[in-house]
């Protein structure tokens, strides 16, 4: 809009002269020396109203100056719009009249003065035929003002009262003459300023009436009284209230003027000017063009008015009368008008575009614009000279900027940046139609770009005239102006193109700013602003989205614009990374390019060798690189293989690219893997850790593939994951480092094996766990015995060997687990003390009997010894051999072995409980002195007086131990008895000094005799006793003089007393003898002799331990196989408490060495039941009856012995 | 004064990670030299003003998820970059995005019939002439000086008049999907950055008659 003269395309608001309340001198309206010096001086002559209120008023009324407003009608919350200036007490009119030609002789008549502005004023610019120009709408912009606002002040001091309120009228008076005679309709509005509160003025009123009757002025619209005593919101809005009046006022005035022009032009008559014009054409301006002045003037005011329809209407009537019959048609296109006619024209249709941009209509406006073009485009083509060269572009571009720059400043909520709306919706009345695209108003971002484009458009029509045959010498596309520079057209290009990205880039098009930056670089490499295109395209080409979303040919036109630049600027770093790039054959080939990233610095002016860095985050090579662990397990101490891929997708028939290094880093426990090229000389000696170095020769052609495989060392246990590679290629001329991420994808990698490649089929293939080192401690047991038995201690030794090359500070734990677990102890081979475990029930354990320090390759002993088990059972013993090496006290490194101990009983044994016939003589009741002795005793003496009944325990036991056992000795004990019992047990027979080696499977047998006697000899409930048998062994390897071991088995309860009869059968044998002494004899092994025959003496006893008075039958029957003296049948009476036997001596007459059955009955004669004969020693029973053993030749009565009773 | 209605002068479809899969550019002007018919802009440019549309589409995108409104499928015109050329979108569900960018003075009304300038298009399927040159901005069509009112573009556009189009161009993406080797995610794997073009020639024919078949519904 700079192009237009100043003021012509700005928005009219009515001008407001504050006068009064100014400090000082301002600067003056009038600026042109010539109507300065014929100006009406309108002048106050009373001093300016200083102090704080005034200077509060003054701010609030200059804070009203629309002046920078935007240019709408809903950003303005107040009624009123004015151009404001301040002035201090006197301002300048411009003249009505204009004057004379000085050298102009006076005509007959006086003649006829117009404005100075006028085309009738010779003095004129516009004389005689110019149409309108700026100047006139500075006259009512800038110089005269609709209202003269004047403050004064109303003095409160009642004793200057009158004298202040005369001057003060006086004054009204002079200005308000002044102002009438300078011809002018300026209005006058007065503000009496008073020091009083609103609510004391009172007092004053009468003054102030006197005030307005002396000086005409009505309260209503043009004198005004603001007490000043009140805080400065209140004053504002009383400053607000005048203004709002005022406006009136200043709309008035505006309206009086718009109807003048609307008279002048109801006349129908071009006026003469004052002097016919004598230079030139005389040619002076048509009726249709004092219409298109009118109009202008109309519309203007309307303006000013506010009213913009109606500015709207005029102006189009005016636009259309300037393109009418009779205006610029008659014009011829080498005068002056002509051009001024075509800015008039613009000018018109911006302040067109603005009222319907004002009133909403974005759509109509953008009509209009595009109107606006073909118009002068077709009357150029006309008229003019037509189109097609670089002014028609240059107007383009003008009216392109102009557009741009009336949406700015329109400032349509629709198009703020903040709603990133590109472009606003089309007005209602217009939303039904089709509308071109482009009618949508767009943000001025578009528009800035398309009057670059027509810039461009310009400059290239302005060459083609170089390119004429015979063209000047000079170069006219410079668009020589007759002195100053020339057009320089990149830099409009560039200006616009900069406003565009700035609008592009509020909205948030970061691509289409990119776009328009790639246009703006083109112009700055033009101009050669090499400096200036680097720092404006690098940022650019570090981020944009081109490269991450595959634009390709976008990416590499970005680059090489950037590339050129920086080789001409000799930016060595960015031309190597543009061409590292570039390489990669997704891009375009460019012909005649050699792809060598070695000869990049070639003619690049460079100061030393550039080194840079680059990584695939801002920049992807033509080099692509994966990393794959073998296997995803690995343990510390050992290796795994591992693939290093590199591919180069660069240009096939590129130079190869010379690797120097490439180094592998990895996150975790692994330390990074270098690969030199083998060629490079050992110069890089830096002292930082190497870590693992290989050499190869890393030569990587075009679309090849090299694959290295390594052994990467595990060195601590842990995650490791390859991150990265880095390749750095340090020819003389530079090093480049490029540093490629390994991402974390879930394809599964790639295996290389010559020919074709295999997949690892396991998902994260850059990574390893890494297992802790494998312990090389062997802990082992040692002398385990085959089986472990119940009822003895259990040894368990532990040998720890250590394999690992350093010595080792060990330390054991041990576990057992099982049910009821027994306690243990364990302690080292030196000797050191017993630990005991901790903890029952399922786990028991200890920890740590110190082995101290193993030597490397030596061993140690530890011994665990469990308590005796008592019964079969299972238990895991676990031990876990913590240790660390001397050289790594840090690491603990544990070993663990585990052992089942099964446990198993060594023995198994059954249980008979044979009844025996007590010698003792049972309680007589004849007996008297034995009974008294009873009730001596009775209550104080323990001693047992019930009867004794005697047992024989007859136990089979087996071993069912896996080898043979010693058994030193066996016991039977009481452990307790029920039912007032005594009971007592005593050892049958003797065990050999050495004890009996018992074989697996083997069994064997031990009696016991067992006697129980009741407490008392009245009761005579049953009893019973809780026995326990107990072997006593040891294994054949211990120790004879140790401590045995013992087995131990808890029997049934056994019934040890019983209160019925029962019958008992014992027999003796004897030589002749007679049958009375048979009781005397020894019960056990009867001596025999072969000699004589052989008497068997059965004595059969009937025990009645009840209180019942009993009577017996008993029969015996003859049998062939013995002879028998005694009652054949008899009838036995047997008291309470007491016994009765009746022997019988047999002679057998069977063969020696086999067994007689005599046939006894023994009948209960009350309750006729045959009672059963119960066999005691050396018998045994067969149904229901018993068997005798007659002996026959020596050592047959062992069978006796072994066959007993069941 | 001959008359212009508007023609599609490229065809573009976009991946869902924004990057380019399909262009097509249809002539729809006249070079001034040879007397053929070209393209309006060059590759390159067509590419720029497709990426462009872009900005476009997240920016509408977003403003759909600030106000909780649901988007259709059609955006519309997203832009129009100058007073001949301007762009409609359309993005389907998976993301995949299809713009049009119409010449609002592409087809010449002469007489009875219509045409192109000089007959049939030329379609380039995608990438771009390389070469710093090639950007030159100065490279538009006003380069050719015909003044702004040689032809007047008297047709405008509604906005859902590219309906057709996109419809069009989604069944043939479908059609394209429903091949079992096409994939259309290949390359696009995280991390990936070489993201495949479609290169079915059936789907650029496709794409070239749709082009050329669409007048506005006069």
């Amino acid at each position: 809009m700079d192009d237009y003269p100043a003021g012509s395309l700005d928005h009219n608001a009515p001008l407001l002269v504050v006068s009064g309340l100014g400090t000082g001198a301002t600067k003056p309206l009038l600026a042109d020396p010539d109507l300065k010096e014929r100006g009406t001086l309108i002048r106050s002559e009373l001093p300016l109203i200083d102090g704080r209120e005034a200077k509060a008023i003054l701010h609030c009324i200059q804070e009203a100056d629309a002046t920078s407003w935007p240019w709408n009608p809903t950003e303005t919350t107040k009624k009123y719009r004015f151009k404001i200036k301040t002035i201090g007490r006197e301002f300048l009119l411009p003249p009505r009249r204009a004057r004379l030609p000085e050298d102009y002789e006076a005509p007959l008549s006086p003649p006829v003065l117009h404005s100075p502005f006028s085309p009738l004023s010779p003095g004129s610019t516009l004389y005689p035929d110019g149409l309108i120009d700026a100047r006139w709408l500075a006259k009512h912009q800038e110089f005269i003002p609709s209202i003269c606002l004047s403050f004064y002040s109303l003095t409160s001091d009642p004793s200057l009262a009158t004298l202040n309120d005369n001057q003060l009228k006086t004054d009204i008076n002079a200005v308000k003459h002044a102002l009438s005679q300078s011809g002018h309709k300026t209005r006058l509005a007065v503000v009496i300023l008073s020091d009083q509160a609103p609510g004391a003025m009172e007092p004053f009123q009468e003054r102030l009436e006197n005030i307005r009757r002396s000086t005409g002025l009505d309260p209503k619209t043009s004198l005004f009284v603001l007490p000043t005593k009140r805080s400065e919101a209140e004053l504002e809005v009383a400053a607000d209230s005048v203004l709002s009046s005022v406006f009136m006022q200043a709309t008035e005035y505006y309206r009086d003027l718009s109807r003048r022009t609307r008279k002048k032009r109801g006349r129908g008559v071009a006026p003469q000017p004052t002097i016919p014009p004598t230079s030139g054409t005389s040619h002076t301006l048509s009726l249709q063009g004092w219409n298109v002045r009118y109009d202008f003037k109309a519309a203007v005011f309307a303006e000013f008015r506010q009213d913009m329809e109606a500015a709207l209407r005029s102006y189009e009537q005016a636009y259309e009368s300037l393109f009418g019959t009779d205006v610029l048609e008659t014009v011829p296109s080498w005068s002056p008008r002509f051009n001024d006619g075509r800015l008039l024209a613009d000018v018109i249709a911006v302040r067109i575009l603005r009222c319907l941009f004002w009133t909403g209509q974005s759509t109509a406006g953008v009509r209009r614009w595009q109107a606006h073009r073909y118009k002068l485009s077709d009357f150029l083509d006309q008229r003019g000279r037509g189109t097609q060269n670089y002014g028609w572009q240059a107007w383009e571009s003008r009216w392109a900027e102009v557009m741009a720059q009336l949406v700015e400043k329109a400032k349509f909520p629709e198009l703020e940046p903040s709603s990133l709306n590109l472009f606003r919706p089309p007005e209602k009345a217009l939303s039904a139609e089709r509308l071109q695209p482009w009618e949508m108003l767009h943000h001025p971002g578009y528009w800035y770009r398309i009057s670059a484009r027509h810039t461009l458009d310009r400059r290239k029509l302005a060459y083609s005239i170089l390119k004429m045959p015979g063209s000047h010498q000079t170069q006219p596309y410079e668009e020589y102006p007759l002195e100053g520079q020339g057009t320089v057209h990149a830099q409009k290009v560039l200006t616009h193109l900069y406003l565009a990205i700035g609008e592009f880039q509020k909205r948030k098009q970061k691509r289409l700013a990119v776009e328009v930056a790639l246009e703006s670089s083109v112009e700055l490499e033009r101009i050669g602003a090499w400096k200036q295109l680097l720092e404006f395209l690098t940022p650019l080409w570090r981020t944009i989205s081109f490269r991450s979303e595959s634009w390709w040919n976008l990416t590499e036109a970005l680059s090489w614009i950037l590339r050129n630049a920086a080789a001409r600027a000799g930016q060595a770093d960015l031309v190597l990374a543009i061409d590292w790039e570039l390489m990669n054959s997704r891009y375009n080939r460019r012909p005649q390019w050699q792809y060598d990233i070695n000869k990049s610095l070639e003619g690049v002016e460079v100061e030393e060798a550039p080194e840079l860095s680059l990584n695939d985050d801002a920049i992807t090579s033509f080099l692509e690189s994966s990393f794959v662990f073998k296997h995803g397990e690995g343990r510390a101490g050992q290796t795994c293989p591992a693939q290093l891929a590199i591919t180069s997708k660069a240009f096939s028939g590129s130079t190869p690219v010379v690797l120097d290094e490439i180094r592998v880093e990895f996150e975790g426990s692994l330390r990074a893997l270098h690969l030199e090229h083998e060629s490079s000389s050992p110069k890089q000696t830096s002292s930082e850790p190497r870590g693992m170095v290989g050499h190869d020769d890393l030569t990587i052609a075009p679309g090849q593939t090299r694959v290295f495989e390594v052994d990467v060392p595990l060195r601590e246990a842990g995650e490791g994951k390859a991150t990265s590679v880095r390749v750095t290629l340090a020819p003389e001329a530079f090093t480049l480092n490029y540093t490629m991420k390994l991402r974390e994808d879930n394809s599964t990698g790639v295996w290389y094996v010559a020919p074709a490649k295999r997949r690892v089929t396991r998902p994260n293939p850059l990574s390893i766990k890494v297992l802790p080192r494998p312990p090389k401690m062997e802990v082992k047991f040692v002398n385990v015995l085959k089986q472990y038995y119940a009822g003895e201690p259990i040894h368990v030794e532990v040998q720890l060997i250590n394999e690992e090359d350093v010595d080792a500070n060990t330390k054991l734990d041990v576990h057992l687990y099982g049910q009821d677990v027994p306690h243990f102890k364990a302690h080292a081979e030196d000797g050191s003390e017993d630990l005991s475990s901790a903890g029952e029930g399922e786990e028991a354990k200890l920890d740590g009997p110190a082995i101290g320090t193993i030597e490397a390759s030596k061993s140690a002993k530890a011994t665990v010894i469990i308590d005796p088990i008592n019964r079969p059972t299972a238990y895991d013993l676990t031990i876990k051999a913590w240790y660390t090496l001397v050289t790594d006290p840090g690491t603990h490194i544990v070993q663990i072995v585990a052992f089942q101990l099964n446990i198993v009983n060594p023995f198994e044994a059954s249980y008979d409980l044979v009844p025996r016939l007590h010698s003792d003589p049972w309680p007589s009741v004849f007996d008297y002195e034995a009974i008294k002795e009873l009730d001596d005793n009775d209550g104080s003496f323990s001693r047992p007086r019930g009867l004794a009944q005697k047992w024989c325990l007859i136990t089979r036991f087996g071993s069912f131990a896996t080898e043979d056992l010693r058994v030193v000795d066996l016991d039977l004990q009481v452990k307790g008895t029920q039912g007032d019992v005594v009971c007592s047990a005593s050892k049958n027979q003797t065990l050999p000094e050495d004890g009996i080696l018992m074989a697996p499977k083997i069994m064997d047998e031990a009696r016991f005799d067992l006697v129980a006697q009741k407490l008392s000899l009245d009761d005579r409930n049953p009893s019973t006793a809780d026995l326990e048998f107990m072997v006593r062994w040891r294994r054949t390897s211990a120790d004879p003089a140790s401590t045995p071991n013992a087995t131990t088995f808890l029997l049934d309860p056994f019934y040890v007393t019983v209160a019925e009869p029962r019958v008992l059968a014992s027999v003796y044998y004897s030589v002749a003898s007679s049958p009375s002494s048979s009781k005397s004899t020894t019960p056990s092994t009867p001596s025999l002799s072969s000699t004589s025959p052989q008497i068997i003496i059965l004595d059969i006893t009937i025990e009645n331990p009840s209180s019942h008075f009993l009577t017996f039958g008993l029969t015996m029957e003859p049998s062939d196989e013995f002879a028998f003296s005694g009652a054949k049948t008899t009838s036995l009476n047997v008291l309470p408490v007491a016994r009765r036997t009746v022997t019988y001596r047999l002679l057998p007459v069977v063969e020696g060495g086999s067994w007689i059955k005599p046939q006894i009955v023994v009948r209960d004669k009350y309750f006729q039941k045959v009672l059963k004969i119960i066999p005691t020693e050396g018998m045994k029973r067969q149904g229901d009856s018993i068997m005798i053993w007659v002996p026959g030749q020596d050592a047959d009565d062992e069978k006796g012995e072994e066959t007993s009773e069941e | 004064m001959a008359t212009a209605i508007p023609a599609i002068a490229c065809l573009g479809v976009i991946g869902r990670n924004n990057n380019p899969l399909h262009t097509t550019i249809l002539s729809t002007t006249t070079d001034p030299q040879t007397g053929r018919s070209a393209p309006l802009r060059t590759p390159l440019q067509f590419s720029l003003l497709l990426s462009s549309t872009l900005d476009i589409f997240e920016s509408r995108a977003r403003h759909a998820v600030a106000s909780n409104t649901l988007l259709s499928g059609d955006f519309g015109l997203l832009h129009a970059v100058d007073d001949r050329l301007a762009a409609y979108g359309f993005e389907t569900n998976t993301g995949v995005k299809f713009v049009a960018v119409v010449d609002m003075r592409g087809r010449i009304l002469s007489g009875g019939g219509h045409g192109r300038p000089g007959g049939g298009g030329v379609t380039s399927p995608g990438g771009g002439v390389g070469g710093a040159d090639a950007t030159g901005a100065g490279g538009g069509a006003a380069a050719s000086g015909t003044g702004p009112s040689s032809v007047v573009g008297a047709v405008g556009l509604r906005d859902g008049e590219l309906k057709v189009v996109f419809r069009a161009m989604q069944t043939a993406y479908v059609r394209l999907l429903q091949n079992p080797f096409y994939d259309p995610e290949e390359g696009a794997k995280a991390g990936q950055l070489q993201q495949k073009r479609i290169t079915s020639r059936r789907f650029a024919e496709e794409m070239r008659r749709i082009g050329d078949k669409w007048v506005p519904g006069v």
